[in-house]
C-alpha cells in the first residue's frame, strides 16, 4: 500500500520472458567430420542437434530457430530455407511475401506457415518439430550433393555464416517488434548497447556455433567485425567446440558474454547442449555459466594472417603486422610510419639506481 | 505467470499422483505442461536432467544456480515436485539426488524425438471436399461463439447486448451457473462478482477458466478427468486451419467436441462429420502471453486489437462498434456520446465506485485498459497515464481498507532460535506475510516448503 507513490508500479513488467531466437551455425567441413567419425559421426551429431532444437522450441511457443551451414567455401541457410519458386511463395508464407516482395528480399518459409502434405504419421510427432527435421535433413543432403571434391578445403567460412546470422537476426527482430508494436524503436541498431537495458518486448537473439575445424586466421578481420557487431547488439555468441582449436572463437564468446565449452567427450554432445547452451539470456541470469579456461587473446596479423604473440601496430589505424611492412607504409591506411631505430639495441638506462639516488638527495 | 496459468495450476496441483501418472503418458500433455505451466528456470532444470543417465546430486544443482537466484531455484524445484515431475531420491550411501519421474521424462523425450504410436498430436484428416474452412472463417466462428457467451453474461446487466443470433446451448448455461459466474433468477440471469472478474480477463485466461469449470463438472457428467485433460492439451498442439480426424478419439472426447463447439473452441460442420477444425482459441491454449499477443483474437470492427484511448483528464475514447465491448466499458466508465465507430466517455469516481461495489477490482480495470490500449497509446511508456492509474487505485482504496490473505499460521515455537530459523527461511523463499517476534508466530502463504524445512531440521536433530 505504501507503493502507491512509487513509479515502478506503472511499468507492469510481465514475468513471461521474451521469446528467443536461436541461430545455430553448424560447421559442415567434411574433412573435420571425417576425422571425428569414430567418436561422433555427423549423423549422430545432427540427431543430437535436432533434439536440442526441439527442446529450444518447446521452451516457448514463440521461440524461433535458424540453422546456417558454414561450409568449406560458402555459408548457406539450412533452416528456414529460402523459398525456391513462386508457387511456394504464394501458399507458403503469404504475409512474408507481401511484406518483402517489394524490396526484392528473399522469402523464408518458417515452420508455422509452411504447407506440406499431412500424413498419418504426423500424429506421433509435434508438427513444428517434424517440419524442422524434414527441412534440415533434406537441406543437409542437398548441401553435400552440391559439394565437389575440389571445393573441399580444411577451413570453413565462419565469417560468412556469422554475417548471414546477423542479417537474419536483424530481419526477425524488426518483424517481431512491428508485430508486437509495443515499442517504437523498431530498428535494433538504434537500441542502446547497454546490456542492462534489455527491453521486455524484444526478441532475445543468440548465436550458437558448433565448430569442428581449427585455424580461421585467414578470416580474422571479418570474424572480428562480426564479433564487434554482436557485442554492440548484445547478441551472445556461444561456442561449442567439438574438435580443433581456434583462437578467435574464444574471443568471440568472451567479448559477447557467451558460453565457451570445448568438448572433452564429443560423444556426449547432447548433454553438453542441454546443460550448457539451452538456457537463454533470461535463465542465464540465475545460472552459473560453465567456466571458461583462460581466453586466448592473441590476434592475427593483417599481412600474413598469422597468429602473433608480439607484433607491430599501426599508430593510426591500429592494424597489426607480424613484421614491419615494406617501406614502412601501413598496408591498411597507407600512412608512412616512422619506425625509429628499429632493430638497434635499446639503450640500457640504469633506472633503479637513478631513483634511489633521487630519494637519497631529497 | 499470467492469471490463467495460475488458475490451471491450482487445479492441477490438487490432482492425486496417480492422475498425474496417467496424464503424463501422453507426450502432448507432457509437452504442454512443460511449455505452459513451468517457470523459465524450471524448464532449464528439466531439460538439463532429461538426458542424464544418473540422478543429479542436490548439491550439483545448487552449485549450478547463482547465489542470488536461490529463491527462483527453490520455487522452481518446489513446483516441479508439486507437479510430480521431479523427485529427490535418497539412496543409501549416496547423496540426495534429483531425477525426473518416469512417465513424464519418457513422454517428453518422445515428444522431442517423435516416434511411438500414441497419436497424441492429432491425426490429420485429408479433406477432398471443397468446403474447407479458411483461417478467417474459423476466427469469425470462434469470435461469434465466444462473444455469444460473454454477451449472454453481460446482457443480463440490462445493457441490451444483441447476441448476433448465437443461441447458447443449455449445457453452457448450466456450466456458467455452476461456476457461479451467473446466477439464475427465475427467467433472467444476473452476473456475479466472479462473472465481472471473468469478463475483464484476456481471452486466453477466460478460455482456461471456462475449461477448468468444465473439468470440474466432468465428473458429474461421467467423464474421465484424464481423458478430458489429455484432449485439451492435444488441442493446444494442433495446427490452425487443418482438419483433424475424429477416428482416434475416445467416446468422452467425441462428446466433448460438441460442447467445445458451443464455446467456439473447435469447429465441426455437423455433429456427425468425421473431422473437426481447432480454432485459434484451441491452438493458443498452450501458448504463453508472447505467442498470444502476436496472434491475438481480433474483434470485428478493429483488426488491430487495441481500441481504447484514455487521457490524463480521465476521458475515454473507444474505437469500437461492438455492443459487447461497449457494455464492458460501461461497467466502469460513464459513456457520454456514441458515434458510428467510436464511443466517448469519462472515468469518474462514481463509475469506479460502482464497479468496485459490483466486485470489480481496480487492478482488473487497469489491466483491461492496458491490454486493450489503442496502438497509438501502447507506444507510451508507461501505457496508461500514471495519474489515472493512481486515481483508479485510490478510488478503490477509499472503501477497501483491509486485505485478506489466505495462508497458514505457524506458532508454539519452544525457543527463539527455533522460531527464527524457519521464519528466516520463509522470508527467503518469499512466502512470509507477517511475523511477531514476541509471540513467536508467523504467517505464510504456502506451507509445504516451510513444513519440509522443519521436517528436515527435526530429522537431522533426531
Amino acid at each position: 500500500m505504501n507503493a502507491v507513490d512509487g513509479s515502478d508500479h506503472y511499468n507492469k513488467t510481465s514475468d513471461e520472458p521474451p521469446p528467443s531466437l536461436l541461430t545455430i551455425i553448424l560447421d559442415t567441413n567434411a574433412h573435420a567430420w571425417a576425422l571425428l567419425a569414430p567418436t561422433l559421426p555427423l549423423s549422430a551429431a545432427i540427431a543430437n542437434l535436432l533434439v536440442f532444437i526441439n527442446a529450444h522450441l518447446a521452451f516457448n511457443n514463440s521461440n524461433k530457430v535458424a540453422i546456417i551451414a558454414s561450409h568449406t567455401q560458402r555459408a548457406e541457410f539450412l533452416y528456414p530455407i529460402p523459398s525456391e519458386d513462386d508457387s511456394r511463395q504464394a501458399n507458403g508464407s503469404t504475409h512474408n511475401g507481401a511484406q518483402n516482395g517489394l524490396d526484392g528480399d528473399m522469402n523464408m518459409t518458417d515452420g508455422n506457415e509452411a504447407n506440406y502434405a499431412a500424413t498419418a504419421d504426423d500424429a506421433n510427432h509435434y508438427r513444428p518439430f517434424r517440419h524442422i527435421q524434414t527441412t534440415l535433413l533434406s537441406a543437409m543432403s542437398k548441401l553435400y550433393k552440391t559439394t565437389s571434391p575440389e571445393s573441399l578445403t580444411p577451413t570453413t567460412s565462419i565469417a560468412g555464416a556469422l554475417t548471414l546470422a546477423l542479417t537474419y537476426i536483424n530481419k526477425q527482430s524488426i518483424a517481431f517488434s512491428t508485430t508486437t508494436s509495443s515499442k517504437t524503436n523498431a530498428d535494433p541498431l538504434l537500441a542502446p548497447s547497454d546490456p542492462n537495458s534489455i527491453q521486455p518486448a524484444t526478441l532475445n537473439p543468440r548465436i550458437l556455433i558448433l565448430s569442428v575445424s581449427g585455424d580461421l586466421a585467414h578470416q580474422y578481420i571479418p570474424i572480428m567485425n562480426t564479433i564487434f557487431a554482436c557485442q554492440r547488439l548484445t547478441i551472445p555468441i556461444d561456442i561449442c567446440k567439438i574438435a580443433g582449436d581456434s583462437v578467435f572463437l574464444q574471443q568471440a564468446s568472451d567479448a559477447t558474454h557467451g558460453t565457451y565449452i570445448a568438448l572433452t567427450h564429443p560423444r556426449g554432445l547432447l548433454q553438453y547442449l542441454m546443460l550448457g547452451f539451452l538456457p537463454d539470456q533470461s535463465s542465464r541470469k540465475y545460472l552459473v555459466p560453465p567456466t571458461a579456461v583462460g581466453v586466448d587473446f592473441r590476434a592475427a596479423c593483417f599481412c600474413h594472417r598469422k597468429v602473433v604473440d608480439v607484433g607491430f601496430v599501426c599508430s593510426i589505424c591500429l592494424s597489426i603486422f607480424c613484421s614491419p611492412p615494406e617501406g614502412a607504409v601501413c598496408l591498411t591506411c597507407g600512412t608512412y610510419l616512422q619506425l625509429g631505430e628499429y632493430g638497434g639495441k635499446p639503450a640500457v638506462v640504469a633506472k633503479r639506481k637513478k631513483k634511489r639516488k633521487k630519494g637519497a638527495d631529497e | 505467470m499470467s492469471a490463467s496459468s495460475l488458475r490451471s495450476f491450482e487445479y492441477l496441483e490438487g490432482l492425486p499422483g496417480t492422475t498425474f501418472n496417467r496424464l503424463y503418458k501422453q507426450p502432448s500433455t507432457a509437452l504442454a505442461i512443460f511449455r505452459r505451466m513451468l517457470p523459465h528456470l524450471a524448464k532449464s532444470f528439466v531439460m538439463a536432467l532429461l538426458y542424464i543417465s544418473h540422478p543429479m546430486p542436490v548439491t550439483d544443482l545448487e552449485a549450478w544456480v547463482r547465489p542470488d537466484g536461490r529463491r527462483e531455484r527453490d520455487n522452481a524445484v518446489n513446483l516441479l515436485e508439486r507437479l510430480h515431475i521431479l523427485a529427490a531420491a535418497t539412496n543409501p550411501g549416496k547423496p540426495r539426488a534429483y531425477a525426473l519421474t518416469n512417465p513424464f521424462a519418457a513422454s517428453l523425450r518422445l515428444a522431442l524425438t517423435g516416434g511411438g504410436n500414441h497419436h497424441s498430436f492429432g491425426v490429420p484428416y485429408s479433406t477432398s471436399e471443397e468446403d474447407t474452412m479458411s483461417i478467417a472463417d474459423l476466427d469469425e466462428f470462434a469470435r461469434r461463439q465466444w462473444e455469444g457467451v460473454l454477451g449472454y453474461m453481460v446482457g443480463s446487466t440490462g445493457m441490451n447486448v444483441a447476441s448476433e443470433g448465437v443461441t447458447l446451448s443449455q449445457g453452457v448455461k448450466i456450466l456458467l451457473a455452476s461456476g457461479r459466474l451467473v446466477e439464475a433468477r427465475g427467467k433472467t440471469v444476473d452476473i456475479t462478482k466472479d462473472g465481472f472478474a471473468f469478463i475483464l480477463q484476456e481471452v486466453n485466461a477466460q478460455v482456461w477458466t471456462m475449461l477448468i469449470l468444465y473439468l470440474q463438472n466432468a465428473e458429474s457428467l461421467n467423464m474421465d478427468e484424464v481423458d478430458v485433460l489429455a484432449f485439451l492439451f492435444m488441442l493446444g498442439s494442433l495446427e490452425l486451419g487443418l482438419p483433424y480426424s475424429k477416428a482416434n478419439l475416445t467416446q468422452t472426447q467425441a462428446n466433448m467436441l460438441e460442447d467445445l463447439g458451443d464455446f467456439g473452441i473447435v469447429y465441426q460442420a455437423s455433429p456427425d462429420s468425421s473431422y473437426f477444425y481447432p480454432t485459434r482459441l484451441a491452438t493458443t491454449l498452450t501458448s504463453d502471453a508472447g505467442g498470444l499477443r502476436s496472434s491475438s483474437f481480433a474483434s470485428p470492427a478493429d483488426n488491430n486489437r487495441g481500441f481504447i484511448v484514455i487521457e490524463t483528464n480521465y476521458r475515454v475514447y473507444a474505437y469500437t462498434s461492438s455492443n459487447l465491448q461497449i457494455a464492458i466499458l460501461q461497467l466502469f466508465a460513464r459513456l457520454i456520446t456514441r458515434y458510428p465507430n467510436m464511443v466517448a466517455g469519462k472515468v469518474t469516481r462514481e463509475s469506479i465506485r460502482r464497479a468496485v461495489s459490483m466486485g470489480i477490482t481496480s487492478d482488473q480495470i487497469i489491466s483491461y485498459l492496458t491490454t486493450h490500449a489503442h496502438p497509438q497509446m501502447a507506444k507510451n511508456q508507461p501505457v496508461l497515464p500514471p495519474t489515472v492509474v493512481d486515481q483508479i487505485r485510490l478510488w478503490q482504496l477509499e472503501g477497501d481498507r483491509m486485505k485478506a490473505t489466505v495462508g497458514f499460521l505457524f506458532k508454539d515455537f519452544n525457543s527463539q532460535a527455533e522460531f527464527q530459523a524457519p521464519c528466516r527461511y520463509a522470508e527467503e523463499i518469499g512466502v512470509l506475510v507477517w511475523k511477531h517476534e514476541g509471540q513467536r508466530k508467523f504467517f505464510v502463504t504456502r506451507h509445504e516448503q516451510v513444513a519440509a524445512y522443519l521436517r528436515n531440521k527435526s530429522g537431522k536433530g533426531g
